[in-house]
């Protein structure tokens, strides 16, 4: 112990000597160390650690496919009375829970905060074996059919919106004029299961499933898919994945069909059963993702462990006098490699030091920001894996460069130096390491930039994209109507009128429509062509006379809809191209008569420009690329949302609008009020997390490669000291010997050159699901962008180092470096 | 009278580090004239290496004016300074300072590379092979120069310092780093070449060697402190 104390203590005697030497080895190891840290814990929650909840291997979700008529699959989404049909028949699960995800506003709070809340049978809270910080989960009392209103906080929900108020368990909420007696508290450390659509959506206040939001009709049509329903239970011990989806699916099937019996539309449909383990939902293509940040990472700790190695065998180099003299007195090579592993761990440990606090920084900006990209990110922390992954990297990273340091020594030798003059002789890191040193340089550095680059391309691309309408000054506002005397459409128009009127009013508001914002308002439904009884599944939106003006959507052919359509509930119909070029080739579709669920067919009176929802694909499909169809028909005159068009420079609060509402009629607050570019600005997160991400990835490698490429070709030209002095004390200019220099590296960077392609080749074989759909002719401009800026940095580095000999006098470079 | 190769008036040389002033060199006048073999001697310290490499336009005074053959070379970018070298100075090292990795061709054509118009190939091989003979290292040329001994490094190097055909070769020490046979021999290839017309100016610490130069100045706290010719050659 003694030794190793006194060993270490000397090792610092000598690094102290070169704080450059430390602060660049920590710097370089302690963030690619971190970044390391971190996806490998990322990777080991995604894909191996258990989920925190009991009996877990037998935790599954039942998912409803709708088969469409070419067998295709066109949506996963439970009907509301299917779901409620699968959950009564107890068959192939022990123990089941039904789930329905929304939003409502607290009325009885005094911010009237907007929630997301979650309407769940009792069993959810049993099966997950829910952990509380106070009161009860829901019990048989809060059951199907027992419309039993209590409620449950989540911990974050008791301590924000109510100041983690000790009586917490005496109060009530109100939502929807329901006044719910809350029971219970979650604790801080439950872990929600992540099925929802929306990653990283947490449930904020949990209420039992009777008094879920879906209306009186929705309950009981089996025509009507929610992605927001869901079923989670638990396998009977003995049944199998297989044998359970082959259980339920005719259960499910011949109840639905039952169901659409009337609808000729669904006649050749049918509902296919899927059983999926509750970790590959939540898990879904994050493992993907998870295992491609810790590629893109590895390649990192690959440039960064080139340059320390380029940094340790000069140091090597350098020392060669004091290994010289420890040999003399009797140092084995024992001696000498435990002399160098001393400094190594010492330096590593500092880096791995520095690699947690960054580990940990990375796991709180992965939890803002990643939050909706990839599942599970609240359950980072540094754990046991993040620090046995530290200490196994701080010993395989300190043995490494010091056996890489101490290989270049030759023992025998070494008494030679302390005999020479030193100029030009002994210990020095060998031109063909400095080229092999050079190439891995620039072919890691070449194909992870240009990876990142092509990433943030198309990233950006899409971010670019026009989305065929404008977001500029447009609000959405949402109402919420909190009693359970809900108005019928003629109650609600007058009121609707009065509420436009006032928003009207407002000097900050320019126009308004009664209508819902393009980004958030389409459902999917099943339209018919009279002429030749062709099906179809577009979007559909109900919108009034405004709706198209106040969004600069174009009308390109037919009519607009008039107030009067809207207040007739007139059946006309205006459709987008997409869907104009899906009734007929040549889009010309005015007049053509279309029938939904209602028994009266639409009339097309007009045809609008195609919009693009950033990620939207159309009902059944996966290609981003194909226009999405739409059709919009005329909105009733009772609807509770509205776009308002406010003045440049105008803005209107949340309150103001709830106290205008208070006027009209106290029923009616606030349930929504977001701009709708924020709307664009979410459905658009993945895409900004993925450009600021590979943005500062392609940054940090390009930084990396840079300061590797300095540091060996620095090394080179200090090397070459008396040769460049001789050089020009013959004669040769400044330009002679920057040609020269970079000649000479020419072949090693093309060899990197090489070497990237050679990576992508094996990158491709490897990966060439995810690589394929980067092939394109659009990638050429971002490969020649790669390769330009690698070869700037090379002259760059070929450069700047050579400056201090080429910019004196020939005697600085001929003087004694000693 | 003799052509002027070389006239240095008045020139100082002060190094500067921290707040530390050096005088390493003060009101030094030198006039060497064609063919003349000029010596350059004192004890370790005197200011003699830093003569030489302002003479050699390897490092650049303080103050004082330098003309080579009618050329004020006093006041030149680091570029001009290096075409003067190339075309009017040959310098030999102490440490012979030749290239590894090039062989004897290549390491004494080098200077012709550097050249403002590239000689022909031709050309350069002619020039290497007489600038070899003259040091009798033609049997060598295509060794590299760790293959050879240090007396032949250093012949190799004075073939280097003639193939540009300066006005005046300068020489550092040039048997420092040789043993005394060695060092014999090199010193009869300078007064060989002298005999022939080279003009050369050497500093050395050596006095037998010293000796061997028609003109001998000697250099004390950085001011030559002979202000005539000591010995001129028979």
């Amino acid at each position: 112990m003694r030794k190793f104390i006194h060993q270490h203590k000397q090792a610092w005697a000598s690094l102290k000597k070169k704080p450059g030497f430390i602060l660049t080895v920590v710097m370089t190891m302690g963030i690619t160390l971190g970044a390391l840290l971190c996806a490998i814990t990322l990777n080991y929650l995604l894909l191996v650690e258990p989920l925190p909840y009991p009996d877990q291997e037998r935790l599954f979700v039942a998912e409803h496919s709708l088969i469409g008529a070419e067998k295709e699959t066109q949506a996963v989404s439970f009907t509301y009375p299917g779901l409620v049909h699968l959950y009564k028949s107890k068959a192939a699960f022990e123990q089941a829970a039904i789930m329905s995800y929304d939003q409502d506003v607290i009325v009885s709070h005094s911010s009237q905060p907007l929630v997301n809340t979650a309407y769940v049978t009792p069993e959810l809270h049993q099966i997950l074996a829910s952990p509380l910080a106070m009161g009860r989960m829901f019990e048989a009392s809060e059951a199907l059919d027992t419309n039993n209103p209590v409620a449950m906080l989540s911990y974050n929900t008791w301590q924000q919106e109510f100041e983690a108020s000790a009586d917490i368990l005496e109060q009530k909420i109100n939502i929807r004029a329901v006044s719910y007696r809350i029971v219970g508290v979650l604790a801080e450390h439950f872990v929600e299961p992540e099925l929802g659509e929306e990653i990283g959506r947490k449930t904020q206040v949990w209420l039992p499933w009777d008094f879920n939001q879906s209306e009186e009709g929705v309950r009981q049509a089996f025509g009507l898919i929610n992605e927001n329903l869901k079923f989670i239970g638990q396998l009977k011990r003995g049944v199998s994945q297989s044998q359970a989806q082959q259980l339920l699916t005719p259960l499910v099937n011949d109840r639905w069909k039952e169901g659409v019996a009337d609808d000729d539309f669904f006649n050749p449909w049918s509902i296919k059963m899927r059983v999926r383990s509750v970790k590959d939902v939540i898990i879904g293509d994050s493992g993907s993702i998870a295992v491609m940040l810790l590629a893109g990472v590895l390649g990192l700790v690959l440039i960064a462990c080139t340059n320390i190695s380029n940094l340790f065998m000069s140091r090597t180099a350098e020392n060669q006098r004091q290994m010289a003299i420890q040999a003399a007195i009797g140092a084995t090579k024992k001696h000498l490699f435990k002399a160098m592993f001393a400094e190594t761990s010492l330096l590593i440990f500092m880096s791995i030091i520095l690699a947690l606090v960054l580990a940990n920084v990375g796991f709180y900006i992965m939890q803002e920001y990643l939050g909706a990209v990839l599942p599970r990110v609240n359950e980072l922390s540094l754990n046991l894996i993040t620090f046995s992954s530290a200490v196994i990297v701080t010993i395989v990273f300190a043995l490494f460069f010091a056996k890489l340091s101490t290989r270049m020594i030759n023992y025998r030798a070494l008494n030679t130096t302390l005999q020479s003059s030193g100029k030009g002789s002994g210990l020095q890191v060998s031109k063909k390491t400095r080229q092999v040193l050079i190439a891995s340089q620039v072919a890691l550095a070449t194909v992870l930039v240009f990876a990142n680059f092509s990433l943030l391309k198309e990233a950006v691309k899409t971010i670019n994209a026009p989305i065929g309408f404008t977001t500029n000054n447009i609000s959405t506002l949402i109402l919420n109507f909190s009693s359970t005397d809900i108005p019928s459409q003629e109650e609600a128009m007058p009121i609707m009128a009065e509420i436009m009127e006032k928003l009207e009013s407002l000097p900050q508001v320019e126009s308004l429509s009664q209508s819902g914002s393009p980004l958030d308002d389409f459902r999917t439904t099943g339209l018919t062509n009279v002429a030749n009884n062709e099906n179809f599944t577009p979007f559909f939106k109900g919108v009034d006379h405004r709706y198209f003006n106040i969004i600069e959507q174009p009308l390109l052919q037919g009519d607009n809809f008039t107030d009067v359509d809207s207040r007739d509930g007139n059946n006309f119909m205006i459709v987008n191209q997409a869907f104009a070029k899906q009734l007929k080739a040549d889009g010309d579709v005015i007049g053509m008569q279309i029938l939904s669920e209602d028994p009266d067919p639409f009339k097309i009176i007009g045809i609008v420009k195609d919009i693009a929802i950033p990620g939207e694909t159309a009902f059944g499909s996966d290609s981003v690329a194909a226009g999405v169809p739409r059709v919009y028909v005329p909105n009733r005159l009772g609807g509770q949302t509205f776009m308002l068009k406010l003045k440049q420079g105008q803005s209107v609060s949340r309150q103001q609008l709830g106290k205008l509402l208070a006027e009209v009629d106290s029923r009616y607050s606030v349930f929504s009020f977001n701009a709708a570019s924020d709307l664009l600005t979410q459905s658009l997160f993945t895409e900004i997390t993925t450009a600021v991400t590979t943005a500062v990835l392609a940054s940090l490698v390009f930084l990396l490669a840079g300061i590797g490429l300095y540091g060996i070709l620095s090394y080179g030209t200090q090397l070459r000291r008396f040769e460049l002095g001789t050089r020009m004390a013959i004669g040769a200019t400044r330009k002679h010997l920057l040609k020269m220099i970079i000649g000479d590296n020419t072949v090693a960077v093309l060899a990197g050159f090489i070497g990237s392609i050679v990576l992508f080749a094996l990158a491709y074989i490897g990966l060439s699901g995810y690589i394929q759909p980067f092939l394109t002719l659009q990638v050429l401009p971002m490969l020649v962008a790669t390769i330009v800026l690698i070869i700037l940095v090379t002259l760059f580095a070929c450069y700047w180092p050579l400056r201090q000999y080429i910019n004196k006098p020939a005697i600085f470079s001929l003087s004694g470096s000693d | 009278m003799t052509e002027i190769k070389i006239e240095m008036k008045n020139i100082g040389k002060i190094f500067e580090t921290d707040d530390v002033e050096t005088h390493a060199l003060k009101d030094i006048n030198i006039v060497i004239r064609a063919g003349e073999y000029v010596s350059i001697a004192g004890p370790s310290g005197c200011g003699k290496s830093t003569l030489l490499s302002l003479l050699g336009l390897l490092d650049e005074s303080t103050s004082g004016s330098y003309v080579i053959e009618g050329h004020d070379v006093s006041h030149l970018s680091l570029d001009e300074a290096a075409r003067i070298r190339n075309e009017k100075i040959g310098f030999v090292f102490q440490s012979f300072n030749l290239i590894d990795e090039l062989s004897v061709f290549d390491n004494v054509a080098l200077p012709l590379q550097y050249k403002k118009v590239l000689p022909t190939d031709e050309f350069i091989k002619v020039r290497v092979a007489t600038c070899l003979k003259m040091v009798e290292m033609s049997h060598r040329a295509d060794h590299k120069p760790n293959q050879l001994s240090g007396g032949q490094q250093q012949r190799i190097a004075i073939a280097r310092a003639l193939v540009a055909d300066p006005a005046i070769l300068l020489v550092d020490e040039p048997t420092g780093n040789l043993d005394s046979k060695s060092g014999d021999t090199v010193m009869a290839v300078l007064a060989e070449l002298n005999k022939n017309g080279t003009t050369i100016c050497m500093v050395t610490h050596d006095a037998r060697y010293a000796d061997m130069a028609n003109i001998q100045l000697k250099i004390l706290d950085g001011q030559i402190v002979n202000d005539e010719p000591l010995k001129v050659a028979v």
